[in-house]
């Protein structure tokens, strides 16, 4: 303990030896790592060390209540011979299929329609971003009813129109439609104000040098709009891809609407691993299962950076 | 001495942030590991928690006062001390609040669970044996159609505080209209369809079954599949039955109720238990629901007229129902499963006059069910709990036609709840779906290891 003392009073600097300055790019170097390390700490504790344990935890059966067998490679077998692990897959594919695009029209199409600055440009863009800032749950609750068979207002306005009703929550034909559409609808204020920001960074002298060079609107959107957004464009199309196959919004909606029926419809992948985890105590096939969706997502993530140059779009 | 030289020098910036890190990283660690240091138990306590979900505030404070009751009464003589704690409906039966609390050995000392959720419990080992703690008396008063699904080996895992069987509730006011006579009311499968049709009207469905997947879903489906002599597994337990003309018919009935336009595909409110948001707002005219729905519409539609009819049954077939209800179990892993255990006999299991008259304040006061034992029925009855109406019906028609809901292990809920997901809602063949369900199930069955299936 008396070391202890003398090691304390040494570091402490009475008797310590001179410091050595740092060097400017040293002392920025170590700003830069200590403004990192929240994140870096953040990311390692609940991301990267949780999912090494959960790729671990596919290696064993658990069964909820403590035991814990290692069984090897026969999660990841039982998943080959399991249709709805498969089928949940293929649901996930066509979310992410009709989700992402979806979601980059609308939110681009918002984002240039209210672009020009008047007097109610200020209006719309609150009401297109109201339904994100809603609870989830509120808002499943609320589209359930308005979607129900018969006397939903959705269907109701159908009516009066001359179209038949239809049950777009319990017809597997529909229910899929329904969850992508609302998922849309509560996103498009995020995504529209991405783009927006976007826009916003391209400078006006372009378009009005396509003006005089006589560029229409549609030239103007191809060849100055679109190519100047492709940063903003890698951007959404990551982030909701990414969101998309990890169920993000999906799952909520889907857990509160539909509780992935009608007939296994809507069970989106990370839908039917909560099942498995949660419902049928199955946490070491969970576990396989998401080790398998990560992996899926990884993969999305290297084809689109190397699509996009790493995402250095003016890049030679 | 030393420890006082270093506190009055202090310690140097890096010294601290070396320390710091250094609990940082224990504390991520040990969070981490969580999961995996199960049984980690605070001996010191004397608290037992209970967990169940008729929460304060709920739409009948009578439910909740009943557990605050029960739990004052029994810590006013108790030196381990009991705390209620409340989880949302939703949360305690298709959330994962439960499941993650018995996954980081947090789980409830004493908790409330049906029969579809037996097996995973008792299979997990948490099931504490309540049998030591029982008079024979006490024993003897359970009806065994209420325990065959919550004993294992002549023990007794779960001790009940309700029995819910399912009928057919129909309202009056749609009857009249349909000039359909209450006392003709449909008693075969054909006579069901005939009504609804008639009862089909507007914006009105003439009947309702549940639709959303789920261990609901198939409790409801259950009692149609016995009424033709069907069931999932043989009484060994050790191969699938499922395949049978009895399964095939019951996929069909729900199947043909959709087909022909009488049944929504999917219900208001919380879908095929919610009496009120479907029956009592006129979205149908027969619900395909249980016993609770008497105390719901009491509380929640009081002028609304219905009446209820026993489950309609095939050609050739018997009456049957299928017998629900939550019963008190007690963990096996937490922190004193003895009291937890005597708990749990002392509020429903014992024979004294106190639990005998606590039985009868849930069946017929805070809530609307049968009573699952001798004493309490007889007791509930003399008080006039069930002389007339619906409660009459559930208890001289219904109840003696009951079966325990069965326990199975969620692999085999979840290939007959395809099944019938598949026939109901994606029109698929009943045959097919059968024959591959009790493939799935011969196949599960070949490698499980857990208690009997039931």
């Amino acid at each position: 303990m008396t070391t202890r003392a003398e090691q304390s009073i040494g570091a402490s600097g009475t008797a310590a030896p001179k410091r050595r300055k740092l060097s400017r790019g040293q002392a920025e170097a170590l700003a830069a790592f200590l403004f990192i390390a929240p994140d870096t700490i953040g990311l390692l504790v609940f991301v990267a060390i949780p999912m090494l344990f959960s790729l671990s935890l596919g290696f064993f059966e658990v069964n909820g209540f403590g035991s814990y067998k290692f069984v090897g490679l026969a999660n990841y077998r039982r998943m080959l011979n399991d249709p709805l692990f498969f089928q949940s897959l293929w649901v996930t594919i066509q979310y992410v299929i009709m989700l992402v695009p979806g979601l980059y029209v609308v939110g681009l199409g918002l984002a240039l329609l209210i672009r020009r600055k008047s007097r109610l440009s200020g209006l719309f863009r609150t009401m297109f971003f109201v339904p994100n800032v809603v609870s989830l749950v509120v808002v499943a609750l609320v589209w359930q009813v308005l979607l129900v068979d018969r006397v939903g207002f959705i269907n109701q306005l159908l009516e009066t129109i001359g179209l038949p009703s239809q049950s777009w929550l319990g017809d597997p034909t529909y229910a899929m439609g329904a969850v992508l559409l609302i998922t849309i609808w509560f996103l498009m204020g995020y995504y529209m104000v991405i783009f927006l920001a976007g826009l916003q960074e391209i400078p006006r002298d372009y378009y009005d040098a396509a003006k005089i060079d006589g560029a229409n609107a549609w030239e103007t959107f191809t060849r100055i709009t679109l190519p100047l957004l492709r940063p903003t464009s890698f951007f959404v199309l990551l982030v909701s891809t990414v969101s998309a196959v990890a169920g993000g919004q999906g799952f909520d909606l889907i857990y509160v609407m539909t509780k992935g029926g009608p007939a296994n419809s809507t069970q989106l992948g990370i839908f039917y691993i909560y099942m498995q985890a949660f419902q049928f105590n199955d946490y070491g096939y969970a576990s396989a299962m998401a080790s398998v969706l990560v992996l899926i997502l990884l993969l999305l993530t290297v084809i689109l950076f190397a699509l996009t140059k790493g995402g250095r779009f003016h890049a030679t | 001495m030393s420890t006082d030289d270093s506190a009055q020098q202090g310690i140097s910036r890096r010294e601290l942030i070396k320390r710091t890190g250094k609990i940082a990283v224990a504390t991520a660690v040990s969070s981490v590991f969580s999961p995996f240091s199960i049984n980690v138990r605070a001996a010191t306590t004397k608290t037992l928690s209970f967990w169940q979900f008729y929460g304060p505030g709920g739409g009948n404070a009578l439910q909740s006062k009943w557990f605050e009751d029960a739990v004052n009464g029994w810590n006013a003589q108790s030196e381990t001390k009991v705390q209620l704690q409340f989880v949302p409906n939703q949360e305690y039966m298709n959330g994962s609040k439960l499941q993650t609390a018995f996954a980081s050995g947090q789980g409830p000392d004493i908790f409330i669970i049906s029969p579809g959720d037996f097996l995973r419990y008792y299979n997990g080992g948490v099931l504490t044996d309540l049998t030591p703690y029982m008079d024979d008396a006490a024993k003897k008063d359970f009806f065994p159609n209420v325990m065959e699904t919550r004993i294992v080996n002549d023990k007794i895992y779960g001790l009940p505080m309700e029995v819910e069987p399912m009928a057919m509730y129909y309202s009056v006011k749609a009857f009249k209209e349909a000039g359909i006579s209450e006392s003709n009311y449909p008693k075969t499968w054909q006579e069901l369809f005939d009504v609804s049709k008639k009862l089909t009207k507007g914006k009105r469905f003439g009947l309702l079954f549940d639709t959303t997947p789920g261990y609901y879903q198939n409790f409801t489906w259950y009692p149609f599949m016995w009424q033709g002599g069907g069931d999932m597994v043989t009484p060994d337990s050790r191969k699938s039955a499922f395949n049978s003309p009895g399964t095939i018919q019951a996929l069909k009935l729900f199947q043909d109720s959709i087909k022909l336009g009488i049944a929504p595909r999917s219900g208001l409110g919380f879908g095929g238990p919610d009496v009120v948001a479907n029956l009592a707002s006129g979205y149908c005219a027969i619900q395909n629901v249980g016993i609770w729905a008497i105390s719901g519409l009491r509380d929640a539609a009081k002028d609304f007229q219905y009446g209820v009819f026993p489950l309609p049954i095939p050609p050739n077939g018997q009456p049957k129902s299928v017998l629900g209800g939550w019963a008190f179990v007690a963990n096996a892993k937490g922190k004193d499963p003895e009291t937890a255990a005597k708990f749990c006999v002392w509020t429903v299991g014992s024979m004294s006059p106190e639990s005998i008259e606590r039985g009868v304040d849930w069946c017929i006061r805070a809530k609307s069910d049968i009573a699952p034992r001798k004493s309490v029925l007889d007791k509930a009855t003399a008080e006039g709990g069930y002389n007339s109406g619906p409660m009459q019906v559930f208890k001289d028609q219904i109840f003696p036609t009951g079966r325990d809901e069965p326990r199975v292990p969620p692999d085999v809920y979840k290939d007959v709840s395809d099944a019938i997901q598949n026939c109901q809602l994606r029109g698929a063949s009943p045959e097919k779906q059968a024959e591959e369900t009790s493939r799935r199930i011969d196949s599960f069955l070949a490698s499980y290891s857990g208690a009997t299936l039931k």
